[in-house]
């Protein structure tokens, strides 16, 4: 277990932690043998133009969905202004649940010092946005400031996990409870993400996010889900088996 | 050597300013990222009155991945093997980067309060804890006065 795991760790080093922006055929020529994945990559061309890919770590949702997130908040000024304040108070909620002020303000401190880049120019112009762009892009492909947003993200689901503890202790399974599942699911880095998370962060977030699935399952559509219920979605990430992309309109 | 993170060194000073009771931690004066630690044994344990060496280390990726600590002093307790290995989740797949070096050690004085012989890594040690807990308790002490207190 442990040698397949340095196995896996050292392939997926290789690839960027997020990567440039491709178009959807790169997509295609992934699946040329394999004709229901091709129908669903059809299916999937007719709404998206391009894919952004992550580094498959068990980070990848997190990592996708703020890399998404922010990008777009450079051109969405009301969107930030929304944001902000949302980010600027989860700390507060964090330590009222317990988390350790000391290493939980670390974590927030890199995380704002981001968000808070980005808000210098959202809504700017092209001109104006691009260089911060092109700083986030450079960002997120750095370990320690990618890993530690990643980290926050973790912190600020699991701390909307613990909050509403008694809806979400319907969507796990076993006889866990909601902490014991954060402790074991959602905090830890490397640990995959599920529905569960992803409706966590969406709602602690107020983020609308839509998802792709793209499996091996009938028919030639590629199915959607927006998270939360019934929201406008901002973020569109495409799910393959065990991990999560970036897709662009 | 990469310059030691922020982190490390915020955690460091507060290690020195409020240490956690019973428990010394100090860096090496060669790697800042190794820690000679000593945990006095708990009131009420069999490992009272001794003094347990360990070593702490923080791998390259720390907090990312969790601190690796080992006993150097010889100890008889189901969760700690020979090698001074130690059964502990946080110190494995729990670990989380908002936890720190004092979460560790106050973990680990928890197990020398409340040896877990359901959970073991000793095979011998758990075995006897859960037969003739007496017996082990009694080894447990031995252990303690033999390697534990010679200072």
């Amino acid at each position: 277990m442990k040698q397949q795991r340095e196995i896996e760790k050292e392939i997926s080093e290789t690839i960027p932690l997020v990567g440039d922006l491709e178009p959807l055929s790169t997509l295609e020529s992934e699946y040329t043998e394999d004709p229901i994945y091709l129908l669903k990559v059809k299916d999937l061309s007719s709404k998206y133009k391009y894919i952004r890919r992550t580094r498959p770590d068990g980070n990848c949702f997190f990592r996708a969905f703020s890399y998404a997130y922010l990008e777009h908040l450079l051109t969405d000024k009301n969107e930030y202004n929304k944001f902000y304040e949302i980010a600027k108070n989860s700390k507060e909620i964090l330590v009222a649940l317990g988390f350790p002020q000391f290493t939980v303000e670390d974590f927030y401190e890199t995380f704002m010092e981001v968000v808070q880049r980005v808000g210098e120019q959202a809504g700017g112009s092209p001109e104006a946005i691009e260089p911060v762009r092109s700083e986030l892009h450079h960002k997120f492909n750095k370990q320690g400031y990618s890993d530690y947003i990643v980290v926050y993200l973790r912190l600020v689901t699991s701390g909307q996990l613990q909050t509403q503890h008694d809806f979400y202790q319907n969507f796990i399974e076993g006889p866990r409870t909601v902490t014991e599942f954060c402790r074991q699911e959602v905090e830890p880095m490397y640990k995959e993400s599920d529905h569960i998370h992803i409706i966590a962060l969406s709602n602690a977030l107020n983020v609308g996010v839509r998802v792709k699935y793209m499996d091996r399952g009938e028919g030639s559509q590629v199915i959607a889900h927006d998270f939360p219920e019934g929201s406008k979605p901002l973020v569109h990430l495409l799910y393959r088996p065990g991990h999560y992309d970036i897709l662009y309109a | 050597m990469a310059a030691l993170p922020r982190r490390i060194i915020k955690e460091t000073q507060r290690l020195m300013q409020e240490p956690v009771p019973g428990i010394s931690a100090v860096p090496s004066e060669t790697n800042a990222r190794y820690f000679h630690v000593i945990v006095t044994g708990p009131e009420d344990s069999p490992f009272e009155g001794g003094l347990f060496k360990l070593e702490l280390f923080l791998p390259e990726d720390y907090p990312m991945s969790a601190p690796k600590v080992r006993f150097i002093t010889k100890i008889y307790h189901p969760n700690i093997d020979r090698l001074g290995r130690i059964c502990l989740d946080i110190l494995k797949d729990k670990w989380s980067p908002a936890l720190q070096i004092r979460t560790v050690l106050l973990s680990i004085q928890a197990l020398l309060s409340a040896p877990n012989p359901d959970d073991p890594l000793a095979n011998d040690v758990a075995e006897l804890w859960k037969v003739n807990e007496s017996e082990a308790i009694r080894n447990a002490k031995e252990w303690t006065r033999r390697y534990a207190m010679d200072n």
